[in-house]
C-alpha cells in the first residue's frame, strides 16, 4: 500500500490550476512546479500522500522554503466560502425576490482596479502562498458587493486557482496515470484514449487477479493466473493487470520488499526486522521472466515490446530491476517467436557451452557475455514453448492490428473458461469481431461442419473432429470457441456537490468513447450438437417425442444462441 | 478447501461451485454433488433441469471448464418417488466410493445401484463455467438491490483495492460486492501454518450486515465457495455498533479490522461515519489502517443521501471528495437487412435498397398493372389509340434498362440492383450497433473521498531529520536545469541508441 513517499519514486502533484504533474522525487534536487513555486524534493519523501501542502518563502534565509500541511478544514472552509450562517438560500428582499442578482453586473474589465503591472509586482513581493495578493484583489473589485454569494465564491476560488503556491501530493497508481495520460494532450496516442472506467471494466471482464503465492501455486493442480495480453498503449493495460495481480507496486508485495537497491527505507522501524529474509532470497536470484503461475505474457509486434510506461513504476524493461515483481512475472515474446519460432534467431541458435575449465581462463567481460547469452536463450526458449502449450486463463488485447488476427492466433492459447477482452477507442474493429461470433454465423458453421463431416465419412454422424480446409477458408474464426460475446461501454459523470448547488459538471473531456468486446472461451464438443427447441418441419417430430426431456422449451426457443 | 472463484484448476470438481450456462444472462449456479439428498427421485443422482434439458451431476464434474455438455435423457416422470429403504442405505456407502470412481465405473458395477449412467439426449446443451464475480452477479439470487459489474469494478479500481488490501464492506446485501471484492484482495489463502514472523499481509474483505437473515446467507454462500478465509461476515448494525471484530473467544467487538478502504451500500451512511475516524472519541481503536491512506465510496441512489454524506465527510476530514455517477450501456450488434430481395426473410424490411430499385420496382409495377388493364381490354374492347402509344412508351424504357427479365406468362420480374446471391445469409445486410433495449439509466451517486494517515509533529521531525529539508546538491541540480526538454529527448534516444549497439554488439 502507499502510505508514505519513497525516494526516486514518481508521485503526482496536483497544483491549483487542476493540472497535474508526474515528478520523481530524486533525493536532495529541487521540484519546480512553474509558477506556483518550487521546493526541495527532500521536504516531501517519507511524507504521506493526499495531503496538500503550501509552498512558504522562509522568514530570513534567503531562497528557501518549506511546506506547511493544509489541513482539512482549511481546505473545506476554501470550496464552502459561502457556507456558514446558513445562507444555503439564496438571500431574499421583502418582497421574495432574489436580493442579489446579476442584473446589474457590467461584463466587462473595468470593475477590477488592479491593472495587470500591479498584479505582477505584488506577485514578486508576496510570502504568503499567494493568499495576500487574491486579498488584495478582492479588495480592489469595484463590483464586490453586487455579485451574489455564489458568484463570489466562483471569483475568489478563480483567483485562488491562479496565484495559491500549493500542491497536492497524490500516489502514482494506474488510475492516476490513466487520467494523466487522457489529459496530457500529446502524449494521447500512446494510452489509446483509455479511460480510467473502461481500464476497470477490461480487468473486471478479463478476471484479472492475483494467482496465489508460490506457496500456493506449488499445490495447485497447475499455474494458476496466467494471462496473455496484447498491450499497444505503451504498457498502460499492462500496468492496470499488475496492478490487480500484486506486481506493479513493489512495496505491495511485502514478501519482495525493501525496494530498490541502495534505497533507504523510509519507515525504518517497520522494514529493518524483514531485510535478513529478504537478503536470504536474494541469494537465490530468480531468472527474468521464470515464474510458474501469477504471470502476465506479452505478445508483441515489434522486435522490442513498448513498456515504457511501466517506468512510472520502477520498472524498465531494458534495464529491469530483478527486486521488481515484474522481472520474474513478466514475460514477453514477439509474434514472430510465437508463430515461427525457427525464424527467429534467439530462438533456434543455441551458443555453444562452454566447459567450466575454459570458461576459468575467459576474460571476465567474454565470461559475461557468454552467461548473458546462454540466459537469454534459455529464457527465450522456456518463455516460447511454455506460450505455444497455451492452457492460458485470460486474453487481454488493445491493440492496433486488426483484432480478428489477433484472435485468430490467440483463442488457440486459452484454456476452457478462459475470459477474453478486447479494446477499442472506436467500435468499428468491435462490430466486426462480434459478428464474427453471431448467432446466424455460428450455426452456418455448425451446419456446414456436419455437412462436411458426412461427405467425408459418409454414415457416421458424430464425426471427428478434424480438420476441414474448406470450412477454415470460409470461416476465418471458429465461432464456436467464444461464448456469450458481448459489447459494451461505461462513461463517467462528475458531479459538483456544494450546498444549494449541486449539478453535474459543465464541461467535460471529449474524443474515443472507448468500448470493450468481452466473450468467454469454450469447448465445443466434438460430437454433433443440437439446440434444443429448434424449430423446422423434420425436427419438430423429435421435438414431440422428446418434450419430456425439454420441459419448458417452446418452438419459438432457437437456443443455438449463447 | 481452494475456492473455484480464486483457484479454479482445469476441471470442474465435486462440492465445488460450477456454473451452467444456458445462454446470455441466463445462469445457473449449481454445486456439484453426485447425490441429493433432499430429492432422491432420480435414477441419475442429482439433476439439474433446466428449459434446455436435463443434466445429471455425473456429466458434469472432473469436465474441463469451459466444456459443452450434452443434455441427457432423464425420466423426470419419476421425481419424488422414494427410494426404498434398501435402497437408501445402500446409498450411503456408495457415496463414499463415488466421488473417486467415474459414473462410468458405476455403470458397470452393477452391485451399486446408484447412480445410473446418464444417456445423452438428442438435442439440448450447456456450457460448463467456471466462477467468476461477474458470472455470480448475473446469476446470484436477489435479495437486494445487486451492485453491478460497471459499478463494482470503477468502485474497486478507484478505491485502490489490490491483492492484501482490507476492505470493509457495509451492506453485503446479495453479496456481489462481496464477491467482487474477495477477488480484488485475494493474494493467498491465509493459514494456520503461516508463521507469524512472517509480514506478508493477506487480503481481507469485512462484511457487515444488519439484516440477520441475509448475513446467514452470505455466510453459507461464502462457505459454499470457499472464500471463508478471506470474507469476515458479521451480523451488526454499523450505524450503532461501529465496525471492529468480534473477538472470537470473547464475542465482544474489539479487534481493528485495519482497513484500507470502505464501501458503504448504507440508507444513511452518514450515520456510519462517525465510526471511521482516525482516534474515535469514545478510545476505542480505529477501524482504519494507521499506515496508509484510507480510502471510502458511498452508495446511494438519491442526491439528497449524497448531500448529507458528503457534508458529513467533510466535517470528519476526510479529502479529495468527488462524486460521479456510472453510465453503462451494451450493445448490440446486428446485421440490418433492407431491399426488396429479402421477401420472407424474418427481420428484414422489404424496402428499395436504393433510388434504381425502388425506380425499376415502380415501372414493373406499372408495367404489370398496364398488361393486367390490357388483358381486360381484350375482353371487354379493343383499345384506344392513346393507349397504344402509351405501351411502346413504356416497352421501350424497360428495355433501355436491361434490367428485367420475364417469368414464364411473360411479365418483367425484380432483379435486384445488388447480386445478393452470392453472400452468404449471415454476412448479408448491413453492419450496424445500437444499445440494447433496457439501459439502466440510473443506479446509484458514488461518492469518493480519502483520509491521509495522520501526521504529526514526531513524524516530520523524524523525516526532517532523516532527510535535511534545505540540502539540493548542485550538481543533480545543474544537470536537470537549464534543458529544453527536447534537448533531454534527445539525449536520452542517444543514450538509448548507445546501449542498443552495445547490445547487438555483444
Amino acid at each position: 500500500m502507499h502510505s508514505s513517499v519513497r525516494p526516486n519514486q514518481f508521485v503526482i502533484l496536483r497544483l491549483p490550476s487542476e493540472t497535474t504533474k508526474v515528478v520523481q522525487i530524486v533525493p536532495n534536487t529541487l521540484i519546480n512546479c512553474g509558477k506556483f513555486g518550487a521546493f526541495p524534493a527532500n521536504q516531501i519523501i517519507g511524507r504521506p500522500f493526499y495531503l496538500t501542502f503550501e509552498i512558504l518563502d522562509s522568514p530570513g534565509e534567503n531562497q528557501s522554503t518549506h511546506l506547511r500541511i493544509v489541513s482539512a478544514a482549511e481546505l473545506h472552509a476554501e470550496s464552502l466560502i459561502t457556507e456558514g450562517e446558513g445562507d444555503d438560500d439564496v438571500e431574499v428582499n421583502e418582497e421574495g425576490l432574489p436580493l442579489r442578482t446579476n442584473r446589474e453586473i457590467v461584463d466587462d474589465a473595468s470593475t477590477q482596479k488592479l491593472t495587470l503591472e500591479e498584479i505582477e509586482t505584488l506577485k514578486k513581493e508576496s510570502t504568503g502562498a499567494g493568499r495576500d495578493i487574491i486579498a488584495k484583489i478582492l479588495e480592489s473589485h469595484s463590483a464586490l458587493d453586487q455579485k451574489t454569494a455564489f458568484s463570489l465564491a466562483k471569483y475568489t476560488l478563480r483567483k485562488q486557482k491562479k496565484y495559491m503556491k500549493r500542491f497536492t501530493l497524490l500516489p502514482m497508481d494506474v488510475s492516476a496515470l490513466t487520467n494523466y495520460m487522457l489529459e496530457s494532450r500529446d502524449s494521447t496516442p500512446r494510452g489509446m484514449e483509455l479511460r480510467d472506467e473502461i481500464m476497470s471494466l477490461i480487468g473486471s471482464w478479463g478476471n484479472v487477479h492475483h494467482g496465489g503465492d508460490t506457496t500456493l501455486q506449488e499445490t495447485l493442480s497447475k499455474p494458476n493466473g496466467r494471462y496473455l495480453v496484447i498491450d499497444e498503449t505503451g504498457g498502460l493495460v499492462l500496468a492496470a493487470m499488475a496492478e490487480r495481480m500484486g506486481l506493479l507496486h513493489p512495496d505491495d508485495l511485502e514478501e519482495e520488499e525493501n525496494g530498490v537497491p541502495g534505497q533507504q527505507p523510509s519507515a525504518p522501524d517497520e522494514q529493518t526486522e524483514e531485510t535478513t529474509e529478504t537478503q536470504a532470497q536474494r541469494k537465490q536470484r530468480p531468472a527474468q521472466m521464470s515464474a510458474g503461475g501469477n504471470t502476465i505474457t506479452l505478445i508483441h509486434a515489434n522486435k522490442q515490446a513498448n513498456t515504457s510506461l511501466l517506468k512510472y513504476f520502477g520498472f524498465d524493461q531494458n534495464s529491469p530491476d530483478e527486486s521488481h515483481p515484474l522481472f520474474t512475472h513478466l514475460k514477453t515474446i514477439s509474434w514472430l517467436q510465437l508463430l515461427d519460432p525457427k525464424s527467429d534467431p534467439i530462438y533456434t541458435e543455441e551458443p555453444p557451452i562452454i566447459p567450466d575449465s575454459e570458461l576459468a581462463t575467459l576474460k571476465t567481460n567474454r565470461r559475461a557475455a557468454y552467461h548473458r547469452k546462454r540466459n537469454r536463450w534459455s529464457r527465450v526458449q522456456s518463455v516460447v514453448n511454455e506460450v505455444r502449450a497455451g492452457g492460458y486463463d485470460g486474453l487481454i488485447v488493445a491493440t492496433l492490428m486488426d483484432p480478428e488476427s489477433v484472435l485468430q492466433h490467440g483463442l488457440p492459447l486459452l484454456a476452457g473458461s478462459a475470459s477474453v477482452v478486447i479494446y477499442s477507442p472506436t467500435i468499428e474493429p468491435l462490430t466486426q469481431i462480434a459478428d464474427l461470433y453471431s448467432t446466424a454465423r455460428k450455426t452456418a458453421y455448425i451446419s456446414r461442419k456436419r455437412e462436411l463431416e458426412e461427405q467425408r465419412h459418409p454414415g457416421i454422424a458424430n464425426g471427428q473432429d478434424g480438420e476441414h480446409p474448406e470450412l477454415s477458408a470460409e470461416f476465418p474464426l471458429n465461432p464456436t470457441l467464444l461464448l456469450a460475446p458481448t459489447l459494451e461501454t461505461a462513461r463517467i459523470r462528475h458531479w459538483q456537490v456544494l450546498p444549494g448547488r449541486t449539478h453535474p459538471m459543465m464541461s467535460g473531456r471529449g474524443g474515443a468513447e472507448g468500448y470493450i468486446f468481452h466473450a468467454v472461451r469454450v469447448i465445443p464438443t466434438t460430437g454433433f450438437i443440437q439446440a434444443a427447441g429448434n424449430p423446422g418441419r423434420k425436427k419438430r417430430k423429435l421435438t414431440s417425442a422428446r418434450s419430456t426431456a425439454t420441459p419448458g422449451s417452446t418452438s419459438a426457443d432457437v437456443e443455438m444462441k449463447s | 478447501m481452494p475456492s473455484p472463484f480464486l483457484t479454479p484448476g482445469s476441471t470442474s470438481q465435486l462440492e465445488h461451485l460450477a456454473l451452467l450456462h444456458l445462454r446470455r444472462d441466463h445462469t445457473v449456479p449449481a454445486i456439484l454433488r453426485l447425490h441429493d439428498d433432499e430429492n432422491p427421485g432420480y435414477k441419475e443422482g442429482n439433476v439439474t433441469n433446466t428449459r434446455f434439458g436435463s443434466f445429471p451431476h455425473s456429466t458434469l464434474f472432473e469436465q474441463p471448464w469451459g466444456s459443452q455438455i450434452t443434455a441427457s435423457k432423464v425420466d423426470t416422470g419419476s421425481r419424488g418417488r422414494a427410494l426404498p429403504a434398501r435402497h437408501l442405505k445402500k446409498r450411503k456407502a456408495n457415496e463414499l466410493d463415488s466421488p473417486s470412481g467415474t459414473p462410468g465405473d458405476e455403470y458397470g458395477d452393477s452391485s451399486k445401484p446408484t447412480p445410473t449412467k446418464a444417456v445423452a439426449a438428442s438435442s439440448g446443451f450447456l456450457h460448463l463455467l467456471c466462477p467468476t464475480p461477474e458470472l455470480w452477479t448475473a446469476s446470484l439470487p436477489h435479495r437486494t438491490q445487486v451492485v453491478y459489474t460497471p459499478d463494482y469494478s470503477y468502485i474497486l479500481h478507484r478505491l485502490g483495492v489490490r491483492p492484501g488490501s482490507t476492505i470493509i464492506e457495509a451492506g453485503a446485501g446479495s453479496g456481489s460486492f462481496t464477491h467482487a471484492s474477495a477477488r480484488a484482495v485475494f493474494n493467498g489463502y491465509p493459514t494456520e501454518s503461516t508463521s507469524p514472523k512472517r509480514r506478508r499481509r493477506f487480503g481481507k474483505v469485512c462484511s457487515f450486515e444488519f439484516h440477520a437473515q441475509r448475513a446467514g446467507k452470505i455466510r453459507d454462500e461464502i462457505h459454499e465457495h470457499g472464500l471463508d478465509p478471506l470474507v469476515q461476515v458479521t451480523h451488526r448494525d454499523v450505524y450503532q455498533d461501529g465496525f471492529l471484530l468480534d473477538d472470537p473467544t470473547t464475542g465482544t467487538p474489539t479487534t481493528s479490522p485495519k482497513a484500507n478502504a470502505v464501501f458503504l451500500d448504507l440508507p444513511a451512511p452518514w450515520l456510519a461515519l462517525k465510526h471511521l475516524v482516525r482516534n474515535p472519541p469514545s478510545g476505542a481503536e480505529s477501524p482504519l489502517d494507521p499506515s496508509t491512506a484510507v480510502h471510502i465510496c458511498t452508495f446511494s441512489p438519491c442526491i439528497e443521501q449524497v448531500q448529507r454524506t458528503i457534508s458529513a465527510l467533510r466535517q470528519h476530514s476526510w479529502l479529495h471528495i468527488s462524486m460521479v455517477e456510472l453510465q453503462h450501456r451494451r450493445i448490440e450488434v446486428k446485421r440490418e437487412k433492407t431491399g426488396l430481395e429479402f421477401e420472407g426473410v424474418r427481420g428484414a424490411n422489404i424496402f428499395p435498397r436504393n433510388v434504381e430499385d425502388a425506380v425499376q420496382k415502380m415501372r414493373i409495377v406499372e408495367e404489370r398493372s398496364f398488361r393486367f388493364r390490357e388483358s381486360l381490354g381484350q375482353e371487354d374492347a379493343p383499345q384506344s389509340d392513346k393507349d397504344n402509344d402509351k405501351t411502346t412508351a413504356t416497352t421501350t424504357t424497360t428495355t433501355a434498362g436491361q434490367q428485367n427479365t420475364r417469368d414464364n406468362s411473360g411479365l418483367p420480374t425484380f432483379i435486384p440492383t445488388s447480386g445478393v446471391e452470392n453472400i452468404p445469409p449471415y454476412a448479408q445486410g448491413r453492419l450496424v450497433h445500437r444499445s440494447e433495449p433496457d439501459i439502466k439509466t440510473h443506479t446509484s451517486y458514488l461518492v469518493f473521498a480519502a483520509l491521509p494517515r495522520e501526521w504529526s509533529e514526531e513524524d516530520e521531525r523524524r523525516c526532517v531529520e532523516k532527510w535535511p529539508s534545505q540540502n539540493v546538491s548542485d550538481s543533480l541540480q545543474q544537470q536537470s536545469k537549464g534543458k529544453s526538454k527536447k534537448q533531454m529527448k534527445r539525449e536520452a534516444k542517444e543514450q538509448h541508441k548507445a546501449e542498443q549497439e552495445g547490445k547487438t554488439e555483444s
